[in-house]
């Protein structure tokens, strides 16, 4: 079986390639790609005129739920709307029930997401850094890395003991196991729905302050720079998360970051008259906010984007305000809301947007994926991007099971076509229908 | 689409008005034994989540001038302390064919939910710390009584206006209609002055300058989780800090009004001689309570063009009811 992805603009962040060519499909792997393509005994092509063709793109930050909140998301469900966001690779957290802390759960992980009914997209496991995510005892950390984990992380639980933080790092760095880390001093967060600011002491809402984020993001770094532990900060959202992570990174700390989709194009006033699909954590903040995060993409600050896709029932979605969960879907807008407002705003090229969305976050968790040179992954990981595409997104359209997003009814202008991994996992109708047009 | 009332911080200067004007009429009707207009047999659900006595009794008063039927409802003893979600509420009630809600919540927001949910018109007896509608209109009601008008007067609303959803709604209220609002209390207790931007008013932390030359004091319910939240020391140190007594007023004017919306804690936001002073208009405030509570459930009725039961009989799926009452 070949397939040849016929004349799309190839972006390669891992090589640095960005030029017009095809890529050539055989079996299950890239073989070739650039101008020069054979294009003989091609059995299926698909026309990329206008498209790019990118390596599979990578979440680090997706909540799968499975096991324990199955009515939000599986494996199964998850994995799918992961391959229609054009993810082959996705990082899924340890936050479930129970908490990923024990190498048989990661082999269940592992099991599901490799099952006929799944997504087709590789999972990579974050395991629980301490037992049951409790922040007190480490868990097996050896075992679970043999099990497959490729980070360790208190996601929703961040561990306020610096004590068992720094014992963390310091395991963590004998088994040359990233630390992912959500940055919270929950003593100041406590009871808070949203941003700390003018919204909440109109809206009676009990604030989160950004000095929660900022002094757990600022301790955590120096504990990455004093222990040499690899530290990646999940989904920041303050100026001064930032300036954390930047004079880190100077000060030599193996630190890196991510965004979600949210905290690059809202604020807080989102809110409105206590809409809880804008309520996030953490939470979305203030113009000021977002003027240094769309800066810091821009500059490489903030390594990288991350779907942080948390789905919820809708029962608990349609509630008081303060009762509400914190978090969004994401897996499927993620490529639309980046394109929308970084791409076409010129804030990333085309070739660092995909930096942000494959190569960088593949990079900072060692995983085989990220790349389009043949070899270098387990098997062909491609991603077809109709970066011009203008489009309506539906929540009832979507494979996650949860629908909880602020994105409803949202216009995008970018959108996924096509997932490789291995074989074709998804294609767009919009794509099918545009091919057939070519074609005839 | 029904109308409700959430927040003073909806509502333009012309309906507060309304709504002022209205309860001053109801008043003269009410005190004078003269005919009550009927705005037709309806039943207006009660639903205190929160502990009430003089809100709930005050609604009830209301209510019944008017001819008004009332279901109580309240959270123990029903199907809330047996886990259903404030939105199954909500949609049990509107298919128990309830034509009105009275709700307080403990959540900031839930009035707005459940006007979501309901599909007829729903008041809110407070929620949260958000807004609590009927007691701002009732506290400017006694104002004008005393003073003729709002335009103008300065108002120092004094203690804990972070978590006082009385604050935010008075805030709103007096100055839509003209007053200079303050609010003055601790660091710990008021909002910082760079989150103010969206409420209207001036922060001051000393009580001296936040009375000074004051036409009106409006003292707040000091709770003592405020303590154990380490916002303040202890009750001494407010009451030597904030207490509206004799001492203080006299930075306000001469004639400052004193208000309260109770549950007072005498010897703490008040002592006796400024509680029990003739400047003192916590009786009125309850008073008049009552017939801004009539007005009010007169104008979300009163808008109700279509006097006959709401489409209740046709039941449609909830997405086609979410549509027609978003």
């Amino acid at each position: 079986m070949r397939t040849l992805l016929k004349n799309g603009r190839i972006l390669d962040p891992s090589q640095d390639l960005d030029i017009i060519g095809d890529v050539l499909i055989e079996m299950d792997q890239v073989v070739e790609f650039g101008q020069n393509v054979s294009n003989e005994d091609i059995e299926e092509t698909y026309d990329c005129t206008g498209m790019w063709i990118t390596p599979g793109l990578v979440d680090p930050h997706v909540h799968l739920r499975e096991p324990g909140g199955e009515d939000r998301e599986t494996i199964i469900t998850g994995t799918q709307a992961a391959a229609a966001g054009g993810y082959t690779t996705i990082c899924c957290m340890p936050n479930t029930s129970p908490a990923l802390d024990t190498p048989s759960l990661i082999d269940f992980i592992l099991d599901r997401a490799a099952s006929p009914e799944a997504g087709g997209v590789f999972v990579a496991p974050v395991g629980a850094l301490t037992k049951a995510m409790a922040g007190a005892e480490l868990s097996d950390l050896a075992s679970l890395k043999k099990a497959g984990i490729v980070a360790a992380s208190d996601e929703a639980f961040p561990i306020q003991n610096s004590l068992v933080m720094t014992r963390g790092m310091e395991m963590c760095v004998q088994l040359d196991l990233p630390v992912m880390a959500h940055c919270e001093d929950l003593n100041l967060s406590a009871g808070g729905a949203m941003n700390e600011g003018t919204m909440s002491a109109m809206l009676g809402l009990r604030g989160i302050p950004r000095t929660a984020e900022d002094i757990m993001v600022a301790r955590n770094c120096l504990l990455s720079l004093f222990t040499g532990c690899q530290l990646h900060i999940m989904r920041v959202s303050t100026w001064g998360a930032v300036e954390m992570v930047r004079q880190a990174k100077y000060l030599g700390a193996p630190v890196t970051c991510e965004i979600s989709p949210l905290h690059f194009s809202f604020t807080d006033d989102m809110v409105g008259e206590f809409d809880t699909t804008y309520k996030t954590l953490p939470p979305l903040r203030t113009q000021v906010d977002l003027d240094i995060m769309l800066q810091s993409l821009a500059d490489g600050t903030i390594d990288c984007i991350a779907s942080d896709h948390s789905p919820y029932a809708s029962h608990e979605v349609e509630a008081p305000f303060e009762d509400a969960p914190f978090g969004a879907v994401g897996l499927e807008t993620t490529v639309g809301v980046t394109l929308t407002h970084l791409t076409h705003k010129g804030i990333l090229s085309p070739l660092d947007t995909i930096r942000k969305l494959s190569t960088k976050p593949a990079q900072i968790l060692r995983l085989e994926a990220g790349t389009l040179k043949p070899g270098e992954t387990p098997v062909a990981q491609v991603t077809v991007i109709d970066p011009n595409h203008e489009w309506t997104f539906d929540k009832g359209k979507t494979f996650s099971k949860s629908k909880n997003t602020p994105y409803h009814g949202a216009k995008f202008k970018g959108k996924t076509m096509l997932t490789f991994s291995g074989n074709e996992i998804y294609r767009d109708a919009h794509f099918s229908a545009e091919r057939y047009r070519a074609l005839v | 689409m029904p109308r409700n009332l959430i927040a003073i911080r909806h509502l333009h200067r012309e309906e507060i008005s309304e709504l002022l004007e209205s309860a001053a009429d109801f008043k003269d009707r009410v005190t004078g034994n003269k005919p009550i207009p009927s705005i037709g047999k309806k039943v207006v659900g009660m639903l205190f989540f929160e502990n009430s006595t003089r809100t709930r009794v005050s609604f009830e008063q209301a209510a019944h001038y008017l001819g008004l039927k009332t279901a109580n409802f309240s959270s123990s003893g029903s199907s809330m302390s047996k886990g259903e979600t404030l939105k199954d509420t909500i949609l049990t009630l509107r298919y128990e064919r309830l034509e009105g809600l009275v709700m307080r919540h403990k959540a900031s927001g839930s009035a707005t939910l459940a006007a979501r949910y309901f599909g007829g018109p729903v008041l809110n007896a407070g929620d949260g710390q958000h807004e609590h509608p009927t007691q701002a209109l009732a506290d400017a009601m006694t104002i004008m009584e005393r003073r003729g008008s709002l335009d103008g007067l300065t108002v120092a609303i004094v203690g804990d206006v972070e978590h006082s959803r009385v604050a935010r709604s008075n805030a709103w209220l007096l100055s839509k209609m003209g007053a200079e609002v303050r609010f003055v209390g601790p660091r710990t207790l008021v909002p910082i002055p760079q989150h103010i931007g969206m409420l209207p008013g001036e922060v001051f932390h000393d009580l001296h300058a936040g009375i000074g030359g004051a036409d009106v004091i409006i003292c707040l319910r000091l709770q003592k989780e405020r303590m154990q939240e380490g916002m303040l020391s202890s009750i001494g140190e407010y009451a030597r800090m904030y207490q509206i007594n004799r001492e203080t007023l006299k930075y306000a004017k001469s004639d400052c009004l004193v208000m309260h919306p109770g549950p007072i804690n005498r010897g703490v936001e008040l002592d006796d001689a400024a509680a029990d002073s003739d400047r003192s208009t916590i009786h009125m405030q309850i008073e008049n309570g009552i017939f801004v509570r009539m007005a009010a459930l007169n104008w979300v009725f009163g808008s109700d063009e279509d006097r006959s039961p709401k489409s209740v009989d046709k039941p449609k799926s909830a997405k086609a009811k979410k549509e027609v009452t978003a």
